[in-house]
């Protein structure tokens, strides 16, 4: 077993990974609930790899996730960032004991908790007095659905999962609005990460050390603002300490909101945020997905799915389905090199992936994102066809046409249906998808497949965005299911997937935009100029970050030098 | 005027207005800020809103936690935070100073002065208070052997005002003796060489300092020995894992048989390496009765642990990266970055190892070391906020023990600068002032008493009673501060109560300055971002 540990920095990135963690607590609950579906009994994936064993002051043993969270103070909604598995009782917050003076005491206003929060935490009080029914009013799981689709505040708000103490670290903005940390510099200029980063640096290392032989980083950052120059300062960190410990980086941004309201200086603003960002982001990791459409409701991702792109709540759900099923063969259980099991197939470690996507050829380290939400069955004629002409990028500024024979693909399926509404084995999707490649006129280089047969659980805490074509067990359907036009958690239970990461050419309009934006208003003379001073660049800095840019430009298109001042 | 025009939606205050809005936001701050000074203060319990709790008598603490959204007190509450960053205290001291120069102004201003008369007089007063707290330090002879009752005072005056006294007495003797521990002669003082670590257990008085270091691992094997005497230390910084050292190799296996061997040959890599520890070991160790401890900053992995552990030696993985300057501080010997030439030079040497546990939580006590140059404060603590108003305090003594020996001066205390060098403006200075800038150093002088007024008031007595007092005492030609129990004078001297020089330099250098920019604004432009950077 080789351990994974997540970072989460940033509010959007910190969405997905509250989804992310549901789809892990789902899974742990499945596999062990006796009435269960066999499928989830037999998942053969290893939990271990994301999750820690502890335990208490008390002797009581917990499993949470390996995970650094880093958010604003006051992100945390009406949930305490020590969580509540490591609360002792014998704590009495009222007794100050360090001074016999006056106390002034100032209380914030308590957060109400949400229904779902509320039956979670009256869950833990049963469970404390041994499962008696206090009779209380049992709360209705269609409320907790209806009160999650009216309003979620926080990504805590949604959250099922138990933290550990050391997991989410909060950041005082020291005065800084909220709404006004939307850029590189601002993010810089009110976290240093010399005085105050040495705190999350030793919470990472509080997760790593207990890891035996740790395979690699999976980094989650919101680059809409200012936490992307935290996650630069913290990636640059786990380099210099970890250096041969890979990073995969999943670039997040939530749908931009509003295109319209800005002015010409906020564009400016926010273009050279993009290059500035992706330049330095991209510098620390081995392999680096951005996802986020500027609109994921009208993406052809999401043709089965109801988005509303001003719901983070969302969004986050389909980027972190992707995630989930991207990262499934990172903790598949390895057997033997000849037998292969019929649940699982293609297991992979982070260095792997790494390799295979970015380590022959070209070398490109930025692969774009592609997923099938829900992954069609393998049925009809075509039967695989179906299932390559489904996957759809969450990934921006791509080249849809882009013939590219030299792609290299890495791709994992899970809980997809056969022709006979079965679960399709692991060795029969296999040799479906293997047809289906040798059917395409262009076909990649290399695709590395990952099967397994457990498909996405939907939890509870889940919004309701699956359009009427999609069953109860996320087949898709011939004729719409007559009533409400969108489905949440209590109609569909699972989803299967696919997704795939692509290092394409496709990816060139992503890198190349970034490029100029940086060439056009990095240069000295340039209007914006006097803003990248002050988000505290300097011009050999901008340099370096130009030169980096144009070195992935060139790998994948050796002849853009002429044409990329043209614009 | 162009802003307006470019803006329609700038909200524009004209110049009265604004300073008036100036002068609130700075008297607002002083307000909030004002009942935590001095040893009879009141602390600040704030919940959240998951009920998290913070506790906090620390100025700067408390302003951050603060959401402030006027952005004059945002100017003032960088500048006192500044304070803090650069001296490590004074940041109350800073806020109040500063409202108070802005209500003595008010007055002034309400009656038809300009504000630039009274800035000029500000500068002029700051100038002479920094002379006269030339001639009123006390200054300290340094040398090798600093006098420890001195530092200790120092420390006990500003660990007084963040703990009850009993704890604050029995930390003043830890933070002395850290910083004495760490000190070199004839280099900067450098106070991470002062590890602070903490336990969730027990109660604030079982905080004690260690001599040598406490890290917060322990051994990942279980044949490890928990406790062991006399023991060499190897300081590394080496991989002891199996990881594909290039991870841009761009190596492919084209069949399995290939892969193991290729693992295979990587293993025995990292075994090689434990291997040369495990002689370094036998050489040191052979026919004694001494123990190997080696505390790693990377990785160590199973089968390596392994090894070791059958050769009895105590392995430790990613150390801090400052605890392996720390380590050989502390115990000796040199961190090493390869194991190639491996000598027993490199060695350093702890009398007793041993490992704490509660619950997870490990802790590994590196003690009884040999001419220590690095040392561990262990916090401990019923529960977190207690902790971390300990730390808090903790670093706020560390600071003054390290002023004290920088500045090779202290200033006495309880406000008694304070009222002397009102006393000096306002009797010698204010006469060599032409004109009205004289009330300018007017204004300044009595904005200095805030400090005993404030200390005064948060002790339950009345200001005006205890001002008159100390000016009398101090034009009988006494340096008197304030008895907070009685409101009597008091000599500071005799009662042992010091301050940092540099802090209260900083004050006076930076207080004026702030309070002049506010005075002399013009207008303010609210034109959302435009407002979150006045400086």
């Amino acid at each position: 077993m080789r351990e994974l540990v997540t970072v989460q920095v940033g509010e959007f990135a910190n969405f997905v990974g509250s989804h992310f963690w549901n789809f892990q607590d789902e899974l742990i609950g499945l596999a062990v609930d006796p009435f269960g579906d066999a499928v989830f009994q037999n998942q053969h994936l290893n939990m271990d790899v994301l999750y820690r064993s502890g335990e208490t002051q008390q002797g009581v043993p917990t499993y949470t996730p390996r995970l650094v969270s880093v958010g604003f103070e006051g992100g945390l909604g009406s949930v305490s960032a020590r969580g509540t598995l490591y609360n002792d009782d014998a704590d009495t917050p009222s007794d100050i004991v360090t001074w016999r003076g006056n106390v002034a005491t100032h209380h914030t206003e308590p957060r109400k908790k949400n229904l779902f929060l509320q039956s979670l935490s009256e869950e833990d009080q049963e469970n404390l007095v041994n499962g008696k029914n206090s009779g209380r009013e049992e709360i209705e799981d269609k409320d907790i659905v209806e009160c999650l689709e009216r309003d979620v505040t926080f990504w805590t708000d949604f959250s099922k999962v138990h933290y550990h103490p050391q997991s989410l670290y909060q950041f005082n903005g020291s005065w800084v609005d909220a709404r006004e940390f939307d850029n590189y510099g601002i993010g810089k200029e009110s976290f240093s990460w010399s005085l105050q980063g040495e705190e999350i640096d030793e919470r990472l290392r509080f997760f790593v050390e207990e890891c035996d032989h740790i395979q690699g980083f999976q980094f989650i950052v919101d680059d809409s603002g200012g936490f992307s120059a935290i996650a630069g300062d913290f990636l640059e960190s786990i380099a210099d300490e970890y250096s041969n410990t890979p990073v995969l980086l999943f670039r997040v941004q939530r749908p931009s909101s509003n295109m319209l309201r800005e002015n010409k200086r906020q564009i400016v603003s926010r273009d050279l945020h993009d290059a500035v960002s992706f330049a330095r982001l991209s510098s620390f990791c081995q392999l680096c997905v951005p996802v986020g459409l500027p609109s994921l409701s009208r993406s052809k991702a999401t043709t089965h799915l109801c988005i509303d792109d001003q719901k983070p709540y969302h969004c986050s759900a389909v980027y972190a389905a992707a995630l989930h099923s991207i990262g499934l063969p990172l903790r598949m259980e390895a057997h033997g090199p000849t037998t292969d099991s019929c649940y699982v197939s293609g297991a992979v470690h982070v260095n792997d992936m790494v390799q295979m996507l970015a380590g022959q050829g070209r070398q490109n380290m930025v692969t774009i994102l592609d997923v099938a939400m829900p992954a069609p069955s393998l049925s009809g004629k075509h039967l695989g066809q179906s299932l390559l002409g489904s996957l759809q990028p969450l990934t921006p500024e791509v080249n849809d046409d882009a013939e590219d024979l030299l792609t290299l693909e890495s791709m994992t399926v899970h809980g997809v249906f056969g022709s006979e509404g079965e679960r399709a084995s692991v060795s029969k999707l296999k040799d479906q998808i293997s047809a289906a490649y040798e059917g395409e006129t262009v076909r990649p280089m290399l695709c590395h497949l990952s099967a397994a047969q457990c498909p996405l659980p939907v939890p509870l805490p889940f919004p309701s965005i699956f359009g009427n074509l999609v069953g109860q067990h996320g087949q898709l359907l011939a004729t719409p299911i007559p009533g409400a036009s969108s489905r949440g958690s209590l109609d569909v239970h699972s989803i299967p997937m696919a997704a795939r990461l692509r290092s394409s050419n496709a990816v060139l309009p992503f890198l190349e935009r970034r490029l100029r934006n940086l060439l056009r208003h990095g240069t000295q003379g340039s209007s914006a100029a006097p803003l990248l001073r002050s988000w505290g660049f300097g011009r050999e800095e901008l340099e370096d970050m130009g030169e980096s840019l144009s070195k992935m430009v060139l790998a994948l298109n050796p002849h853009s030098l002429s044409s990329s001042d043209s614009d | 005027m162009s802003l307006r025009v470019l803006n329609p939606n700038a909200e524009v205050l004209n110049k009265s207005a604004a300073l008036h809005m100036n002068i609130n936001a700075a008297k607002g701050l002083q307000d909030v800020l004002k009942s935590n000074l001095g040893p009879k203060g009141t602390i600040k319990m704030l919940v959240g809103g998951a009920g998290d709790i913070k506790l906090t008598k620390d100025g700067n603490t408390l302003l951050k936690e603060m959401q402030i959204q006027n952005p004059t007190a945002i100017m003032i509450a960088r500048t006192a935070v500044a304070q803090d960053d650069t001296s490590g205290d004074g940041t109350t001291s800073t806020v109040i100073f500063i409202g108070e120069l802005m209500k003595q102004s008010e007055r002034y201003i309400d009656e038809g002065m300009h504000p630039r008369v009274l800035v000029d007089g500000f500068e002029i007063a700051k100038r002479a208070t920094l002379q006269f707290l030339e001639k009123f330090k006390t200054p300290i002879v340094v040398g090798d052997e600093p006098d420890k009752e001195i530092l200790k005072m120092v420390a006990r005056t500003t660990l007084r005002t963040k703990l009850y006294e009993a704890l604050a007495d029995q930390l003043t003797d830890i933070v002395v003796n850290a910083v004495l521990c760490i000190r070199k002669p004839e280099e900067a003082i450098d106070l991470f060489m002062v590890e602070i670590m903490h336990m969730r257990h027990k109660f604030d008085i079982d905080t004690r300092l260690v001599e040598g270091l406490v890290l917060d691992h322990g051994s990942r094997h279980p044949d490890m020995k928990r406790r062991a005497e006399n023991c060499y230390i190897l300081t590394s910084n080496v991989s002891l894992e199996y990881d594909k050292s290039e991870i841009n190799a761009g190596f492919f296996y084209s069949n399995a048989e290939q892969r193991e061997a290729m693992v295979a040959a990587e293993r025995r890599q990292v075994d090689e390496r434990v291997k040369k520890i495990i002689e370094l070991k036998n050489k040191v160790c052979a026919g004694n009765d001494k123990n190997f401890v080696v505390i790693n900053q990377k990785g160590i992995d199973p089968p390596s642990l392994d090894l070791l552990a059958r050769e009895g030696i105590i392995a430790l993985r990613r150390a801090k990266r400052r605890n392996m300057e720390r380590l050989v501080l502390a115990c000796g010997g040199e961190a090493i970055n390869s194991v190639e030439n491996l000598t027993p030079d490199c060695l350093g040497w702890a009398g007793l190892v041993y490992e704490h546990v509660l619950g997870e939580e490990k802790y590994t006590f590196v003690e009884n070391v040999k001419n220590p140059h690095s040392c561990t404060i262990l916090i401990k603590g019923p529960n977190d906020h207690t902790i971390a108003q300990i730390k808090d305090a903790v670093r706020d003594g560390l600071r003054a023990v390290k002023n004290t020996i920088e500045d090779e001066s202290v200033v006495m205390g309880a406000g008694s600068f304070e009222v002397a060098a009102r006393q000096y403006l306002i009797n010698e200075v204010k006469k060599t002032v032409q004109g009205r800038a004289q009330l300018g150093v007017e204004a300044f002088a009595d904005a200095l008493l805030v400090v005993p007024k404030t200390l005064a008031e948060n002790s339950g007595l009345d200001t005006q009673d205890v001002l008159i007092a100390l000016k009398g005492a101090h034009d009988r030609g006494n340096i008197v501060g304030l008895n907070q129990h009685t409101g009597e004078p008091i000599d500071p001297q005799i009662e042992g109560i010091f301050d940092n020089y540099s802090v209260k330099r900083q004050i006076i250098n930076s207080g004026p300055v702030i309070a002049s920019q506010l005075l002399l604004v013009d207008e303010v432009i609210r034109a959302g971002r435009n407002m979150r950077k006045p400086t």
